[in-house]
């Protein structure tokens, strides 16, 4: 489904990300953990077309060349990055927001658009399944919420736009216990046999209730490991310095 | 230009028929803007936006009289739909439709009056051109303890007969005691380089409501001023709304005086260009009496070559003890060629007051645009998005639930 060869990337001549490969096929669930400034929002950023780097390598998504996609063209193709930081977005009210991003996708997608009562229906039950306040639909996108409400809300989007490729980009930072736990069982509804999940993470305690396939350590732009869930724990354990 | 006032004014003269008194009072109007001319920007008042150049560079040959004789065929099309209202129709500066329809027989009151009042001359030259040249004033009276039914709506409509014309119109409202009222200007153009020369005087007695509605939707080459002259009694409400889009020209000056104890004055306005126009708004809010209150809140939204200009000014009398102002101007602009100038001021001279005032300019945010279009929105719906949600708290001040959707409608702003 993605593929990512050899990918180099600098903002500012710095150098963030030094030739970096990954691969995801359908149905997996990978894991990208690594300290502070070790490239992983850049590399984020990067996969949904965020302007300002400079960048080699190659990155093709379902065997289409993804630098020559626009951001939405990104978006209608079913790529979804979940921000670390959601955007506050003052007078745009939420439903409108959903329903104008839904039904540009459908577009897109040659779908018929949905009418005012079948994006309702979609919203609540989708809602409900989140324990998302739907009177906070109603607000201004992500404006007066609280840390874990916009990582909710960045959630209940993904499972409205049910994309193929899911970006979580630390949705776990700032979680409580209670909404981590809602948060991962949202993303496991999500899991199909045709979609697939790149979680990025500092800490280990996300994954206890999101099972990865395949988990990865990114160091100084590059993976420097990668394994099975049980990289995660040796991780948590030693931390980043002493991983051999 | 000198040479057409002068025998434009004398033309006037001779074929009004009005009283030697009250041609005597237009002359002193007259020699007033003979002597002033068109306000430039050396006016402090007018630095932002040089009048006299806009229209020398942009009318030629402005000529001044005009006799009204011929009747004009009002195109109905442009009437606002799904509101019912009461009409004033001016095509081309004369009056040609009056409908009051939906209310109680001898409560409101229409007259055309020939005599001028013998007022001061020296608000400003553009005052006294109005006050020179309208051949009469519309007189609008609220009875007292009536609440109009329905709004009014004021046409101002030029159509392809003129051109190079100055037009001028004066309207005297006066709302009696615990009245209420509605009124929404609505200007049409099919007319080409012409200068409007409104003129709005208010006197909202004790309790009384006026809520007036200022729409300019329209690109046209026109250049407009209005000036608007309120003075408020104890306890009354102004509440107006102004909806800046259209013409090549047009600048809204409000002048409020807060006379009585309680008067509230809220101002709201939105100025949105998308060409090379160049707007302004212009308040002056005097505090004059106790526990008076005003709030504005302008946005406007600059594109292309556009020029917007807001200047607010605040001012608390000794005696207006209590005053509750507040004022916040913003502004985003979306190309490098645009320009915004705000000139707020407060003055103050009572001690007991709350005032403040606010202004901010700046492009959108980049990354609000990428986040929407990470969610499948391209750059202008994500652009669009973002500036209607930016315009839409000013329109959310209007209380008239109504007329609000239409403003939406205008915008083209989804519900």
């Amino acid at each position: 489904m993605l593929k990512i060869k050899n990918l180099k990337a600098n903002i500012n001549k710095k150098l963030i990300l030094d030739g970096f490969n990954l691969e995801i096929k359908p149905g997996e669930i990978h894991a990208i953990m690594g300290p502070n400034g070790s490239g992983k929002s850049t590399l984020s950023n990067i996969l949904s077309g965020k302007k300002g780097y400079e960048i080699s390598g190659q990155i093709t998504f379902e065997n289409q060349n993804l630098f020559d996609l626009e951001v939405e063209e990104r978006a209608h193709k079913g790529i979804f990055l979940a921000f670390q930081y959601p955007l506050e977005i003052p007078g745009v009210n939420t439903n409108i927001f959903l329903k104008t991003s839904v039904n540009a996708i459908r577009k897109a997608k040659g779908e018929t658009e949905l009418d005012a009562i079948e994006f309702l229906k979609l919203v609540k039950k989708k809602a409900n399944e989140l324990k998302f306040d739907q009177e906070k639909l109603s607000r201004q996108l992500n404006v007066g919420f609280s840390g874990g409400e916009k990582k909710k809300n960045e959630i209940l989007q993904m499972s409205i736009l049910d994309p193929k490729l899911c970006i979580l980009d630390e949705t776990d930072s700032g979680l409580d216990i209670d909404a981590l736990k809602i948060v991962a069982n949202g993303v496991n509804a999500l899991r199909k046999k045709n979609n697939a999940f790149l979680i990025i993470t500092h800490y280990q305690r996300l994954l206890n209730y999101i099972k990865p396939d395949f988990v990865h350590v990114l160091m100084n732009g590059k993976l420097i490991k990668s394994g099975g869930p049980g990289l995660a724990l040796e991780l948590e354990k030693k931390g980043y310095e002493n991983l051999n | 230009m000198e040479q057409q006032l002068k025998v434009d004014f004398e033309n006037y003269v001779k074929t009004s028929k009005l009283s030697s008194k009250n041609i005597e009072l237009k002359r002193v109007n007259f020699n007033h803007f003979l002597e002033k001319g068109f306000p430039n920007k050396r006016d402090e008042n007018w630095k932002f936006s040089d009048l006299n150049h806009i229209i020398s560079k942009n009318i030629k040959k402005l000529s001044f009289y005009n006799d009204f004789l011929k009747s004009e065929q009002v195109d109905e099309s442009i009437f606002i739909n799904n509101l019912e209202h009461n009409k004033l129709v001016f095509v081309n500066g004369k009056l040609e439709k009056k409908e009051f329809n939906h209310e109680e027989n001898n409560k409101v009151e229409i007259i055309e009056d020939f005599n001028l009042l013998n007022e001061k001359i020296n608000i400003n030259s553009l005052t006294s051109l109005n006050n020179a040249f309208t051949d009469k004033h519309y007189n609008l009276v609220v009875k007292k303890n009536y609440t109009l039914k329905k709004p009014l709506v004021i046409y101002n409509i030029t159509n392809e007969d003129v051109t190079s014309k100055n037009l001028n119109l004066r309207f005297n409202i006066l709302l009696e005691e615990n009245s209420s009222l509605k009124i929404i200007d609505f200007l049409d153009d099919k007319s080409k380089n012409n200068f409007l020369n409104t003129y709005y005087k208010y006197e909202i007695k004790k309790n009384s409501i006026l809520k007036n509605y200022k729409i300019d939707r329209k690109f046209n080459s026109n250049i407009k001023y209005f000036y608007n002259n309120i003075n408020q009694e104890t306890n009354s409400l102004s509440e107006i709304f102004i909806l800046s889009l259209g013409s090549y020209f047009i600048k809204n000056e409000i002048n409020c005086s807060l006379n009585g104890k309680y008067a509230s004055a809220f101002i709201n306005g939105i100025i949105s260009l998308k060409n090379f126009q160049h707007h302004e708004i212009k308040t002056n809010i005097n505090h004059l009496a106790e526990s008076t209150k005003s709030y504005q809140l302008i946005k406007s939204v600059l594109d292309n070559e556009s020029k917007a200009v807001f200047q607010g000014k605040i001012f608390a009398d000794s005696k207006a003890q209590k005053t509750d102002g507040y004022q916040l101007s913003k502004a985003i602009l979306l190309s490098n060629n645009t320009e915004f100038n705000a000139k707020p001021e407060l003055e103050i001279y009572a001690d007991d007051v709350k005032c403040s005032h606010g202004s901010a300019s700046g492009n959108l945010n980049e990354n609000s645009i990428f986040y929407l279009m990470t969610r499948g929105l391209n750059y202008q719906e994500a652009k669009n998005l973002l500036i209607n949600g930016f315009l839409l708290d000013v329109i959310e001040k209007i209380t008239d639930s109504e007329i609000k959707k239409i403003i939406k409608n205008i915008m083209g702003f989804k519900e």
